[in-house]
């Protein structure tokens, strides 16, 4: 008997408990999503009131358009310079860092600094420091090893990865913070105990300290690529999607189509539904990845005192 | 462990370790060359990480108090020919940053307040309270996290302006009202509460309430914070929804201040000014970073994020 009341009021106390969060997440996240799958098969727009159902044609337009291709290429680019990059430099940064005994408060703080800066600010900075003059501050240094002053937001060419240089940039600091925090969670005990087998230098980074800090990679990876997939802010600052549409990402690219110049909604939405796939599919495989390196990890370990045999094993 | 038990089973890596056990001798001699040369390696990567850090707000400081600059007239001298301060009062009035900045700090604070009350009632049932479906619920919870804001915006617009909330302070705030991000951070902490510290509670008669208020909420303190900090800094920075809730100007959000002060002044913006004001709204969000900065870590850790 008490099984059954005990059910009962868990499952009060659960629905009480999750009420105020799932009003929030219904009415301001799942609604409009919901709702804006429907929009997705409307002409709907902006300006008017009046909207038709039109079933798949923003669909086939979509697949057609030759905007949204530069615009998916564009993100792939963007995706390619800034991911990738900002892990593998924000995990040497944090390896480097954690080591530092004089300075360490000072070391940190300047690490910090991107992933806490206003990005708007930031971009505004970037701007001139980008500027098309030959006395800006970048043409200026790569007029040292005597290149000519770029036009680098007003160029086709450097558009893009100028601004993917802005985003990897802070993304690299808050990939530092991240793996900061992690190699912080690693026990003194497990090197230790490398150390007494003899694992030293490159042989422990590989063999223990990045098996360790390999959940915290798989995170990182998958969080760092939706926010990428979602940058916005610097593309409007820096670039407003051009030259010639060379620096619009999807994103922007759906800014520009629902809310600005024609302000088609209808399509618009349709471009995010399926940008919503292609994250969801991301997403869905990083939790997989996850769960196998917890799995891997679980299986390794009745070793988790034996960080060696396992980082071996992987 | 005994380095005995661990031998057949770390022979997989040992052909790479330079200091396994068989070729201990090797690994000595090996040892000071590469700790010297990774001490080298390490110093120089952290000053060349530092340098790309630090570089863009140097150069925002150098140009804001600096003689004025626009596209017309840039100095790339790292040395300012003068040093004045009269662009941040400049940026401040000319942005309105003041007001700007009350609106910016007002609205994160709402924001996480709300946050953390929908939060943490929900990141404790979903780490103690067993009800059917919670893992299903908790990957819908997740799910959220993959909507890109733009997809949300206009629907939310619609929802604001039918509650009456369009062009208001509560308009800027209300649809941030919950995280997924900090549910899921403070579930994964409060999973690691000791099962006997709840126990304990309910023993002594206290309520799910109490429980939360006296037993889990302090405990689950370093989540909090780090969940409070990265909000602060989400809020504060936000730009999509600001710039289409956010018609009067008198609700400005300091990033949205900042963008009109580089478009509204001339087709020649004035970098000084600009940088000035850069400067002023970063304050906010690096004040908090700074102060923040240890718990941070410590929050990160406890999650299972980390290791």
């Amino acid at each position: 008997m008490a099984q059954g009341t005990r059910a009962g009021r868990d499952g009060w106390r659960a629905v009480a408990l999750l009420t105020p969060a799932f009003v929030g997440l219904c009415v301001f996240v799942i609604g409009p999503a919901i709702v804006s799958a429907f929009v997705a098969g409307t002409d709907k727009n902006l300006t008017g009131p009046d909207f038709h159902w039109v079933g798949t044609a923003n669909l086939r337009e979509a697949l057609a358009d030759p905007d949204l291709g530069q615009a998916v290429r564009n993100t792939l680019v963007y995706c390619l310079l800034t991911v990738i990059p900002s892990v593998l430099f924000g995990l040497l940064l944090a390896l480097a860092a954690e080591r530092v005994t004089r300075g360490r408060a000072a070391v940190r703080f300047a690490l910090f600094l991107p992933a806490s800066a206003n990005i708007v600010a930031m971009a505004v900075v970037f701007q001139y420091i980008f500027d098309s003059s030959p006395d800006g501050l970048a043409n200026t240094l790569v007029g040292f090893v005597g290149i000519d002053p770029v036009n680098w937001l007003g160029d086709r060419a450097t558009a893009l990865p100028v601004v993917a240089l802005v985003g990897g940039w802070r993304l690299t600091s808050f990939v530092f913070v991240v793996y900061l925090a992690g190699l912080t969670a690693i026990p003194r005990s497990v090197y230790e105990a490398a150390d007494v087998d003899g694992v030293r230098g490159l042989a422990r980074l590989r063999h223990v300290t990045l098996p360790l800090l390999a959940p915290t990679t798989v995170f990182l990876g998958v969080f760092v690529t939706v926010l990428t997939l979602q940058t916005f802010e610097t593309v409007a600052v820096l670039t407003e999607g051009g030259p010639l549409d060379s620096s619009t990402t999807i994103i922007y690219y759906i800014y520009k189509v629902g809310f600005t110049g024609s302000f088609r909604i209808g399509y618009a939405s349709m471009i995010a539904l399926l940008l919503l796939v292609a994250v969801v599919l991301v997403g869905a495989a990083g939790a997989l990845l996850g769960r196998r390196v917890r799995m891997a990890r679980q299986l390794g370990g009745m070793g988790a005192e034996d960080p060696v045999a396992e980082g071996g094993r992987s | 462990m005994t380095s005995e038990a661990a031998s057949p089973r770390h022979r997989a890596g040992a052909g790479r370790a330079p200091g396994s056990k068989r070729s201990a001798g090797a690994g000595r001699r090996a040892v000071p060359f590469w700790s010297s040369l990774s001490a080298a390696g390490r110093f120089g990567f952290l000053a060349v990480g530092i340098t790309a850090a630090l570089l863009p707000f140097v150069w925002m400081l150098r140009t804001a108090v600096g003689p004025p600059q626009n596209a017309l007239r840039l100095s790339a001298n790292p040395i300012p020919s003068s040093v004045g301060f009269g662009a941040f009062e400049n940026a401040w009035q000319a942005g309105d940053l003041g007001p700007a900045l009350l609106t910016g700090i007002g609205v994160s604070l709402a924001v996480l307040a709300l946050q953390l009350l929908t939060g943490i009632p929900a990141a404790y049932a979903f780490a103690w309270v067993p009800f059917r479906g919670r893992g299903l619920l908790f990957g819908v919870v997740l799910a959220t996290l993959l909507v890109p804001p733009q997809v949300t915006a206009v629907p939310n617009y619609v929802t604001i302006s039918a509650l009456g909330f369009a062009d208001t302070r509560v308009g800027l705030v209300l649809p941030f009202m919950t995280q997924a991000a900090a549910i899921f951070l403070l579930r994964q902490y409060m999973s690691t509460i000791p099962v006997s510290v709840l126990e304990a509670a309910r023993m002594d008669g206290l309520g799910t309430l109490r429980t939360l208020r006296t037993v889990v909420v302090p405990l689950s303190m370093p989540a909090i914070a780090t969940v409070s900090v990265f909000s602060f800094l989400l809020s504060f920075n936000e730009y999509l929804w600001p710039l289409l809730v956010a018609r009067s100007p008198d609700i400005a959000t300091p990033p949205l201040a900042l963008a009109g002060l580089a478009t509204r002044t001339s087709a020649f913006p004035d970098f000084t000014q600009l940088a000035a004001g850069s400067l002023i709204i970063s304050l906010p969000t690096l004040v908090v970073f700074v102060v923040a900065q240890r718990r941070l870590t410590a929050g990160i850790t406890g999650t299972g994020l980390a290791a």
